[in-house]
């Protein structure tokens, strides 16, 4: 006989994901799910947005990398707290991560903001729910171009879009609006800001949009 | 995308249905796949039936029914689908203004057990 079944194949990760989600909700705190390719800049990004709002907002962060604390102890030194996932070898954190870490004491309560700096992968980590209230993405210029195109899921996921690396831009064959315009193309709600890390140019728009979230 | 852990949920859940309803033997499992979901049904297909051996499912067919990638397009109105893995411009007026609404699924649907 015919069963129903209705389940999406997702389903274990997803259940996780609204538990997570609901902790967060119950908590009052706002979770960012942070992704890009390796080396585009997320921790980097990550960790000039600490030092600017960390004395107007309370801020938390779980580190993802398949191996080492590099990226902790970057985030450490900006006096916020911070826990690292090693995942050994997955290339993408999973709700079942989060969940392990919640459930280790990891102080939510009184946090304004969640950071997850997710496993560096411009694939997986899209499709993957891990309990945040929204994707944002980083691309950096020395990426190319044509990364929208070529990864259409990662853009479609993602509410806002960070373009890094434009001190760079000089040096580069790289068209800045047609990374907006075939961003946009994917996703019309994506929200897109233009930084430099190195210069902390574009760094106020950012971040004027990140703490009206809150 | 992961197939074998997407093989070994399946699995989790079916075992899951037909110790609910107990169930003894799973003759097979449908599944609903969007072109846009990132699965590849080939792989999904071997990684399943090389971790189905020790389960309630050894014995059962996965059958994978695929589902194309449409929606809407928002300057012309019509609608679109294609079997293509995603869709950037509309197919008719080359309006870079859609609603993707269909091709991400990754369902279970059904089993027929006995």
């Amino acid at each position: 006989m015919k069963v129903k079944v209705v389940s999406s194949i997702l389903e274990a990760n997803q259940r996780i994901a609204a538990q997570n989600r609901r902790l967060f909700d119950d908590a009052k705190v706002f979770v960012i799910n942070l992704m890009g390719a390796p080396g585009a800049g997320k921790t980097s990004v990550l960790v000039n947005t600490l030092n600017l709002i960390k004395n107007k907002a309370k801020i938390g962060v779980i580190e993802g990398d398949i191996a080492g604390t590099h990226d902790a102890e970057l985030v450490r030194e900006t006096g916020v707290p911070v826990v690292q996932i090693n995942t050994n070898g997955a290339c993408h954190l999973d709700a079942n991560m989060i969940n392990a870490v919640l459930n280790e004491d990891f102080p939510l309560k009184g946090l304004d903001f969640l950071i997850i700096e997710n496993v560096g992968n411009l694939v997986c980590p899209a499709e993957f729910d891990v309990g945040e209230h929204m994707k944002v993405m980083v691309l950096s210029l020395t990426e190319g171009d044509d990364k929208p195109l070529k990864y259409p899921l990662m853009f479609r996921e993602s509410r806002a879009l960070i373009i890094n690396k434009m001190d760079l831009l000089p040096h580069l064959d790289v068209d800045v609006e047609k990374i907006r315009h075939d961003a946009i193309s994917i996703n019309r709600e994506l929200e897109t800001f233009a930084l430099s890390c190195k210069t902390q140019s574009g760094f106020d728009y950012w971040i004027k949009w990140l703490t009206g979230l809150k | 995308m992961h197939e074998a852990s997407l093989a070994l949920s399946i699995l989790d859940t079916v075992t899951r249905k037909c110790s609910e309803g107990g169930y003894q033997i799973v003759e097979s499992i449908h599944l609903r796949i969007g072109r846009a979901s990132g699965v590849l049904p080939e792989a999904l297909l071997f990684a399943f039936n090389v971790l189905k051996a020790d389960s309630i499912a050894c014995s059962s067919k996965l059958i994978i029914e695929h589902v194309p990638v449409g929606g809407t397009c928002n300057c012309c109105g019509e609608t679109f689908h294609t079997d293509e893995y995603y869709v950037i411009k509309c197919p008719w007026c080359g309006a870079a203004e859609l609603s993707v609404t269909n091709g991400f699924e990754m369902d279970i649907v059904e089993m027929e057990v006995s």
